[in-house]
């Protein structure tokens, strides 16, 4: 331990953050350069991610890890040689996916129908088909692909990463949450929560499309505040606050709050800017699969392609224009609706009515991301990361669904200094990795993200609790083949 | 543990004498075996393998590069680091002895004998030497005289580190300090006033003192502690409706002043040491307070391994709990490996496990049952879960039998439906309310618009899984089907079809059908006059009516009008219009299709009869029969008041049952790991102070409440020096805004070392030894001195030496906590309701309650008068917090929070300028303001505590002139000068 005991400004900064001192306070605020003051561990790669998330758990067999022997075998008994032990069902018999798959780009890698759209950029983006999970329960998948750690209490990676960067914006937060507008994933917002990391570094919910897409940016509606008193009072808070402030030299805080004023005003208009779609051309539009009638199209009672797409799109674009601006990390949710329909990657009853509209949807706006980003040469400096808690089984539940497979399923990576191609293999069912003891974790791909971004995984961390935290808990290692 | 020091006396000697010959090698077991495990294989060993060095075998530890080079002791790689003046290794802990060194260098260069087959394992030695870990070091004060203790400690370190302490503040700045501190909520002008005119400082702290609102702002640090919320959390964050008897109970205490011991013995063992005292059941809210995991506990369950890394998981969080917040020990790094820093053992952490081993959080009861009626009703719960048990085991063995036998025809029965299914389309029928009694008559009845002749009535079941009941969902078990043109049924009744004789079978997928009479009618009515099975409740719901004319070419029913007794409409599945939209589960479209699946079905079935074991049908009816007069008899007892805690005895449900007191066992995990088990564990805690054992129980059965109980006494043993030190910290730094030692949940290596150890050491023992250990008292002691009544503002020559203030030259200034804002706000509006306790109000609305409820802050209305009520009684959310007050840095519930995060960012100005809750409190202080004459004023003693200056009077007159009451009431809850107390 090289880490004085007895010396608190040292301490308290990277140890238990509570209570910003003289110094400090005007630091967090602008939050410009993170905890690593802007000396990041080695030359980066990448300056910003964006996390793509398939609530619900996504089956990598029906989309992006191609299992020819399920369609041999369809129907047939399924023996893996092991008894299995499944989340809410016992093995049914083996169950080819509904799709058919097809050679894609120079590479010949073979995807499902259903992702087609990802076939443009399939070279640029570094499949692995032998993530492990830890357990198949929703939460804690969730969380471990977010913060981890499979239980909560821990910061999010976006947190971690705005935590270690901070933002290249002063006038936007470092990480927005785009969530799916029908409802949140497994422990909400604990997705995107900072746990022990100072609040500036949770994500900031934005939900593009909605008549209010980000909270308290502007006055709530009224009956007496009005653009003229709003500007008036801001000028008078301002003043007050700054008398306030040079009574009481020495204090950091105070003439920080006052300029957190100023902040606030200056992302009103960076954020309506950033949130302003009408702006794109309508090539770009369509690119991303836009509606016409907007975030607004009909998708009640129904699942439909044409809404996925919209929604998922929309949200692409928002990202890119986020990024270009400045943020440091998104997460982009999709299917997190979990009425009737359930318009949700959970496909224990029908993989087939719900993944194709979903997957169709995702793949034609990260399909646009991808290539969007690459055209203003943003790909070579940005990491897309594609994720889901969990896998789904080889074989059926019922007649037309999976169970949930912990054992095996795919992350795809793109963009940032990482090499299309792909790390990891599962087994010839898609059950689990071909190699067990060569499987891939969350923390790996955590600890390649981060070694992208400029940051040992190792060395970030923070003391809470007494534990000196990090994202990847006490494992990971770089995936080095798999970097430039 | 053997001391090599103690060795080497005696082996150095020999040495010495013995140079001239051959010096014997030390011995690898005795003497290198025991210096490379308890210093070296915390990280050296085969799973971490820092630096590729594993020191765990032979083959590993001379394999590496010039690690260990056998007959040249200098230039291995494991001397060179663990001697010279400033060794690198080992990176924990003091370096090793100089006698240490030399033993393993003359074992290196004897040739580095290790017997091939002796694996090494970490064994750290339990070192004690840590100033937590030591018994408290004796008052050094003067007897009580003028000077308050507390001032004679801080002084002398001031004096010591040459530091000037600040004189006192203001009364009117030490009135509005005091306030907040000890309630929370900010002076009224009145008390104001009072006090400057007369400021009696001892009367003030005995009057905050004894106002309910200290157990308010006190009971918020222990419950950000005790990481308290209404919710589970995870997946399904289902509320926790009875929850809110632990915050009552928290703030009660602290305004009670209960002595402290037995304060944190109720919460980890009230049911036990106090029985029949309904605190010591409610006090076990802080053992559940935290997270749950309701799939992993209730839908998965025990029988699987997901089920069982739930429970460990949820004692790995209690077991976390009570050792960080009562004795700032982070037990919970051993679960993988013995602890990095601390003396504690993965065997310490395991047996912690063990004293936890029969819990679950769940409602139980605490009031409201004398204590033998309480015996008997477990009993009887206990009797009731043992046989649901052994019928749930019979069942599911039964069915394994039947689906291992019936697989063949399983799958074709799938790829049957695969084929030809209609599928189950999500517009059911028509569902009744629920009731829990079978005879209640419910009828529905269809209007076809006029009186017309029918030849046939085709009654279709539903279809619903709920409950694995699948087809026949809620079909009448008695019923009759009647047509009349008398709407109400009252005249001119033709009965159809009579089923009301005797019980009916279920029809399954099947059609119930009714002849018609030809003659005309309008309306047809089905009675249910049975109705059918739920789980534990009884319902009428069918799929379809049809009422068809000659040959079946028209069906008079579709899209008819449909009227019923009662209907519970629940989304697009249940609804009377459901009835008759010809919408309904057809099994198969396929004739031939469907034979052979009739075929497939009575061969299963042959294979059901031929598998089932009569004696266990017997006995499972046995079970049933038993069942009956066992649940009656349970609810005869009255209900109780309820209270969400840790439980052993509670009504489960799913797959999540109570071990009725049964300790589930504990193996030790390697690695943490649940498929990798170790030895079995009994009851124990880490001896982190010489003289307490290490073990509970001499024997290896034990009772559950037992253990907890032990586990009480061993936290509240007055010898325990970590217990007292932690609470001392913390009414420190809950009074004097820092804490004494900056790691108030860690005490140990990796946590910081008190700035004023003499003083922290004073004020535990002070607790311990005071027969009432009375928390209020220490908090007197604490804010009557002279270091809480210093000036807050800036000395530049103290800063230099003591930026942050560690040594209280100063007072600190600090922002309104998340809550203060809240209520502050609220009380300066004029709108805050004092009243306490009781069940939480909501400051959400809750949508789609079936599934992960939704926590819909934004629908809530600010101005609804019930959620005006102190913040520390809203209703918690885990997973959707609670948005204003988490950009305020509210404390996020899912883990311990010793210390709030004060930040300052542009997402705080935007809530506290925009929030909605801000803007409608505005309204109600512009209200609260018509009536005054000096409005700029009197906003600003109630809000800053003070009249404002001429500088401030000025911007805020001329705002409140051109903008209105409302717009300055905005302006004054966004001041600096009121968000910071001085």
């Amino acid at each position: 331990m090289s880490i004085e005991k007895t010396n608190p400004d040292r301490r308290r900064f990277i140890g238990s953050l509570a209570g910003s001192f003289s110094g400090l306070a005007l630091g967090d605020l602008m939050a410009r350069d993170g905890a690593l003051g802007g000396v990041l561990h080695h030359p980066p790669k990448a300056k910003r991610v964006v996390q793509l998330f398939m609530a619900g758990a996504a089956s990598h067999v029906d989309t992006f890890d191609y299992k020819p022997l399920l369609k041999e075998k369809d129907g047939e008994p399924w023996d893996p040689g092991e008894k299995v032990e499944l989340f809410q069902s016992t093995p049914g018999a083996c169950f080819a996916s509904p799709w058919e798959f097809k050679a894609h780009g120079h590479s010949g890698k073979m995807m499902s129908e259903i992702v087609e759209p990802l076939g443009e950029v399939v070279d640029d983006i570094a499949f692995v088909h032998n993530l492990v999970g830890k357990t198949g329960v929703h939460s804690q998948g969730t969380l471990l692909q977010t913060t981890g750690f499979n239980f909560p209490g821990f910061p999010s990676a976006g947190s971690w990463v705005s935590y270690a960067l901070g933002s290249e914006s002063e006038n936007l937060p470092s990480f927005v949450v785009l969530p799916d507008h029908r409802g949140l994933a497994s422990n909400g917002a604990k997705n995107w929560a900072t746990a022990f990391l100072p609040a500036q570094h949770q994500g900031t919910v934005i939900r593009p499309g909605n008549e209010a897409p980000i909270a308290d940016l502007f006055a709530p509606k009224s009956d007496f505040i009005n653009p003229k008193n709003d500007r008036a009072g801001l000028d008078a808070v301002s003043k007050l606050n700054t008398i306030h402030a040079n009574a009481r030299p020495g204090d950091d805080r105070l003439s920080a709050r006052v300029r957190s004023y100023e902040l606030a005003a200056a992302m009103q208009l960076s954020a309506t800017d950033a949130l302003d779609v009408a702006k794109e051309p309508q090539y770009i539009k369509d690119m991303y699969g836009l509606a016409p009638e907007g975030p607004g199209v009909d998708d009640s009672g129904t699942i439909s392609t044409k809404a996925e797409t919209e929604f998922f799109g929309r949200k692409c674009l928002v990202a890119r224009r986020l990024l270009e601006r400045g943020v440091r990390f998104v997460q982009v949710w999709s299917g997190n609706d979990n009425g009737f329909p359930r318009r949700n990657w959970d496909s224990h009853g029908d993989v087939k009515r719900d993944h194709a509209p979903l997957a169709e949807g995702m793949s034609r706006g990260a399909s646009a991301l991808i290539k969007d980003l690459r055209q203003r040469g943003m790909l070579e400096d940005t990491i897309i990361l594609w994720t889901t808690e969990f896998g789904r089984m080889p074989c059926s539940q019922g007649s037309k669904g999976r169970d949930h497979n912990p054992f095996v399923f795919t992350n795809w990576l793109c963009g940032g200094g990482i090499k299309g191609g792909t790390y990891g293999e599962s087994d010839e069912w898609g059950f689990r990795p071909q190699d067990k003891s060569r499987a891939t974790s969350v923390y790996d791909i955590h600890a390649t993200i981060m070694h992208q971004l400029g940051i040992d995984h190792e060395r970030l961390t923070v003391r809470n609790n007494g534990i000196d935290r990090r994202l990847t808990d006490v494992h990971g290692h770089v995936m080095n083949e798999m970097i430039s | 543990m053997m001391k090599p020091l103690g060795y080497f006396a005696l082996c150095g000697s020999l040495i010495v004498c013995s140079s001239q010959i051959a010096v014997s090698a030390p011995n690898f077991s005795a003497d290198i075996a025991p210096i490379l495990e308890s210093r070296c294989l915390s990280c050296h060993n085969a799973d971490e393998a820092k630096g590729d060095f594993v020191l765990a075998s032979k083959a590993t530890a001379l394999g590496f590069q010039e690690g260990i080079i056998p007959g040249n002791a200098d230039d291995s790689l494991l001397i060179k680091m663990v001697s010279g003046p400033d060794p690198e290794m080992p990176k924990k802990g003091k370096s090793l002895s100089k006698e240490e060194v030399e033993l393993l260098r003359e074992w290196i260069q004897g040739g580095a004998a290790w017997p091939e087959d002796r694996t090494l394992k970490d064994n750290p030695e339990r070192d004690l030497d840590w100033w937590s870990l030591k018994p408290l070091i004796k008052d050094q004060s003067p007897k009580p005289g003028d000077q308050n203790q507390v001032d004679f400690y801080v002084n002398r370190k001031l004096k010591e580190k040459n530091l000037a302490p600040l004189a006192s503040a203001t009364p009117q700045t030490l009135i509005r300090r005091l306030t907040y501190d000890l309630t929370g909520l900010p002076p009224t002008p009145e008390e104001i006033d009072a006090f400057v005119a007369k400021p009696d400082w001892e009367k003030l702290v005995t009057r905050l003192l004894a106002s309910p609102a200290f157990g308010e702002k006190f009971g918020q640090h222990w419950l950000d502690l005790a990481r308290y919320a209404e919710t589970h959390g995870y997946d399904k964050d289902k509320p926790r409706t009875n929850a809110w008897p632990y915050r009552d109970y928290v703030i009660r205490n602290f305004n009670e002043d209960k002595p402290f011991t037995r304060f944190v013995q109720e919460q980890v063992a009230g049911d036990a040491l106090f029985p029949g005292d309904p605190d010591g059941v409610i006090a076990l809210g802080f053992l559940a307070a935290g997270p749950w995991d309701f799939i992993g506990h209730q839908e998965v369950g025990e029988g699987k391994i997901d089920g069982r890394i739930a429970k460990h998981l949820d004692r790995d969080e209690m077991v976390s709990a009570v050792f960080n917040v009562f004795q700032s020990t982070t037990v919970q790094c051993a679960q993988c490996h013995h602890h990095k820093f601390d003396p504690i053992r993965m065997e310490d952490y395991y047996r912690l496990h063990a004293v936890f081993a029969a819990v679950d959080r769940a409602d139980r009861v605490y009031t409201g049952l004398p204590p033998d009626q309480e015996k008997e009703k477990s009993k009887l719960q206990k009797q009731v879960n043992e046989l649901q048990a052994e019928q749930r085991a019979l069942d599911s063995e039964m069915k394994r039998k039947i689906s291992a036998k019936a697989s063949g025809i399983d799958r074709r029965l799938t790829k049957l439906k695969e084929k030809y299914g209609n599928g189950l389309k999500p517009q059911y029928g028509y569902h009744s309310l629920i009731t829990k009694n079978q005879t209640e008559e419910k009828w529905v009845q269809v209007d076809i618009g006029k009186a017309r002749g029918a030849t046939e009535v085709r009654v279709i079941p539903a279809f619903d899984n709920y409950g694995g009941i699948g087809a026949g969902f809620g079909f009448p078990v008695r019923y009759r089907v009647e047509v009349s043109n008398d709407e109400k049924f009252s005249k001119d009744v033709r009965l159809l079809l009579d089923a009301t004789g005797k019980d009916q079978p279920n029809p399954g997928t099947g059609t119930a059908k009714a002849e018609g009479d030809g003659k005309p009618f309008r309306y047809l009515r089905i009675t249910a006059t049975k109705l059918g099975t739920r789980t534990n409740d009884y319902i009428f719901a069918l799929g379809e009516v049809e009422i068809l004319n000659e040959g079946g070419a028209q069906n008079f029913a579709l899209n008819a009008k449909v009227t019923a007794k009662d209907t519970i409409e629940q989304g697009v599945r249940w609804g009377k219009s459901n009835l008759v939209d010809g919408i309904f589960f057809r099994e198969l479209g396929n004739e031939e299709a469907m034979s052979e699946l009739r075929e497939l079905q009575s061969k299963r079935k042959v294979i059901e009869k031929e598998l089932s074991n009569p004696e266990t049908i017997n006995r499972i009816a046995k079970i049933k029969e038993e069942l009956v007069p066992l649940n009656e008899q349970l609810k005869k007892f009255p209900k109780g008041e309820m209270v969400y805690a840790a439980a052993a005895s509670f009504t489960g449900s799913g797959n999540f049952r109570p071990t009725g007191g049964k300790p589930r066992p504990i193996r030790l995990l390697h690695r943490g790991d649940m498929t990798t088990p170790g030895d079995e564990m009994n009851p124990g805690a880490p001896p982190l102070w010489d003289g307490v054992p290490d073990l509970f129980f001499e024997q290896a059965e034990w009772q559950e409440q037992e253990a907890r109980a032990e586990l009480a006494r061993y936290l509240t043993r007055k010898d325990n020096p970590l217990f007292w030190r932690t609470i001392a910290n913390r009414l420190w730094q809950w009074s004097m805004g820092s804490p004494l030692v900056n790691t108030p949940n860690d005490f140990g290596r990796g946590g910081m070392e008190p700035t004023h150890p003499e003083l922290l050491d004073y004020l535990a023992a002070k607790l311990r030894d005071d027969p009432d250990q009375s928390l209020k008292s220490i908090v007197r002691l604490l804010v009557t001195s002279e270091a809480y009544r210093r000036s807050s503002q800036h000395q530049e020559a103290n800063a230099k030496i003591d930026g942050n203030n560690a040594y209280r030259w100063r007072a600190n200034r600090r922002r309104l906590s998340a809550e203060e804002f809240r209520d502050s706000i609220l009380a300066i509006s004029g709108k805050l309701n004092t009243t306490p306790g009781g069940p939480s109000f909501q400051d959400f609305i809750i949508e789609k309650p079936q599934h992960s409820p939704h926590y819909e802050y934004h629908l809530h209305d600010p101005n609804d008068p019930k959620s005006h009520r102190r913040t520390i009684y809203r209703f918690v959310v885990r997973s959707q917090p609670q948005p204003m007050l988490t950009t305020l840095d509210c404390a996020d519930p899912s883990i311990s929070i010793p210390e709030r995060d004060e930040s300052t960012t542009a997402l705080q100005a935007l809530t506290q300028w925009n929030h909605r809750f801000v803007e409608a409190m505005s309204g109600n202080l512009a209200e609260r303001l018509l009536d005054s004459d000096e409005k700029v004023n009197h906003a600003c003693q109630l809000a800053l505590g003070r009249l404002p200056n001429e500088e401030e009077f000025a911007i805020l007159s001329d705002h409140l002139k051109n903008h209105g009451n409302e717009s300055f009431a905005r302006l004054t809850f966004n001041l600096n000068a009121f968000v910071y107390v001085d």
